[in-house]
């Protein structure tokens, strides 16, 4: 392209000069905009924040609710310390969120040696809130699941499974359940824990040596059910005690 | 269906583990049944303090009707302990030192220990101690079928031997032949 040389070129190497500046300008204000909106914001919800305060802690619902409103405008209160210090100091959710961590940690490693390390969510609940002393309802299972996203960096394998049929379990051993797995898992759910080779072979279309090799496998090699060999109809069942509900 | 805990006849209250059906059967899974073994033997244990007992026979798992049905059997969920599981039941606990082969040599019955010879030893003295027993002789049958019910009411003769062979080391008892038997000694503490 041909390039001007003489005033002309001058002047417009001067013009956009000018423009560069105007639009430094406009987005500095811009940006300032921005901050004095952010702060102003920072402030409306501190101020929600420490005047319910005792709401988010205390009502399931209420916390619910709070925290929708702030994962849809993308902040977390509950991200931990090192990330949002400031949220857990106006709002003392990040002890409780830890406190929650430590206790659900605490059911975990006290049933692995009866569950072989899975249980079942809503037991945990109710386990958690009767060691916390409350009544069920206070802690719910969102925040059992947000409690144990903040243990993933103790890289202890606490994980959330959905098994189906609106079940979840959470697994606190590093061992990788697999898809057979979890579908026996959910079908021990519908009859209280027990479970035979007949009932994934009507129910789910297994063949048999595919039924027995997973519980088998589920028996001998992880420890995640038990084996009834008095069993009433097949002789040998088997009982997932995660799936089992426990009165104690 | 939900596991709860049961409150039997004679008044002791089961575990909700006792009415899980697998309970009943030897897990092949060597963690699974080391817990289980644990709760069995904390359950036999305290089921033979609540109900006094100190012998503990394969045949009880054999044969309907003994002392121990309240625990070895669940009429509830019809599940009853096989008896080879019980007996290696029994060779956990002897091997824990929470029973003993008696008489030994044969693998069919334990005496208990839900107290130690120790604890026996200790509970031994005191008792003698405390009835105004001390430096008169008693024989064995004095002491295991007391005039009075006594802690010690019961007691089979090897555990109360080993207990007093306990205490005769630190010289609070000795050992004495009497014309019907066994006798014993006590001293001070």
């Amino acid at each position: 392209m041909h390039r001007g040389v003489g005033l002309a070129a001058f002047d417009k190497e001067q013009l956009s000069q000018r423009f560069a500046e105007l639009s430094s300008e406009l987005s500095k204000t811009q940006v300032d905009n921005l901050q004095s909106q952010l702060t102003q914001f920072r402030t409306a919800l501190s101020h929600f924040a420490t005047t319910h305060r005792d709401s988010i802690r205390r009502d399931p619902a209420f916390r619910h609710a709070f925290q929708q409103m702030c994962s849809s405008i993308g902040v977390d209160p509950l991200a931990g310390p090192r990330k949002g210090g400031w949220w857990a100091e106006m709002l003392g959710m990040g002890d409780w969120q830890y406190e929650l961590g430590v206790q659900i940690v605490d059911v975990c490693v006290s049933t692995r040696e009866r569950n072989g390390g899975v249980i079942e969510m809503g037991e945990l609940v109710r386990m958690v809130s009767k060691l916390r002393g409350v009544e069920s309802g206070v802690v719910t299972e969102e925040d059992v699941t947000r409690s144990i996203k903040t243990l993933q960096p103790l890289g202890a394998g606490y994980e959330v499974l959905d098994v189906g049929g609106g079940k979840k379990m959470v697994r606190s051993v590093v061992k990788e359940l697999d898809a057979d797995q979890a579908v026996i898992l959910a079908e021990a759910q519908v009859e209280g824990g027990r479970i035979v080779e007949a009932t994934l072979e009507n129910r789910r279309g297994w063949t048999r040596e595919r039924a027995r090799a997973a519980l088998e496998n589920m028996l001998l090699r992880d420890g995640l059910c038990w084996l009834d060999s008095q069993d009433e109809h097949y002789g040998r069942a088997y009982w997932v005690p995660s799936a089992m509900r426990w009165d104690e | 269906m939900a596991l709860s805990t049961h409150t039997t006849p004679s008044g002791f209250l089961l575990p909700s583990i006792h009415s899980a059906p697998p309970f009943f059967t030897e897990q092949p899974n060597q963690n699974t049944q080391a817990h289980l073994t644990e709760q069995w033997i904390r359950l036999i244990l305290t089921y033979a303090r609540h109900k006094r007992l100190f012998v503990l026979r394969v045949d009880d798992a054999e044969v309907p009707g003994g002392d121990w049905d309240e625990i070895l059997r669940n009429e509830r969920i019809n599940r009853r302990i096989p008896p080879s599981y019980l007996s290696s039941l029994m060779a956990s606990m002897i091997a824990k030192n929470l029973a003993v082969y008696e008489p030994s040599k044969q693998t069919r019955a334990v005496l208990l220990y839900w107290r130690l010879p120790e604890e026996w030893a200790d509970v031994l003295h005191s008792w003698a101690t405390a009835t105004g027993q001390l430096n008169t002789i008693l024989t064995f049958y004095e002491i295991s079928d007391p005039p009075i019910p006594s802690p010690l009411s019961g007691i089979p003769i090897p555990l109360l031997r080993r207990a007093i062979t306990i205490l005769s080391r630190s010289n609070r008892a000795q050992i004495i032949g009497v014309a019907d038997g066994e006798g014993v000694r006590f001293f001070i503490g």
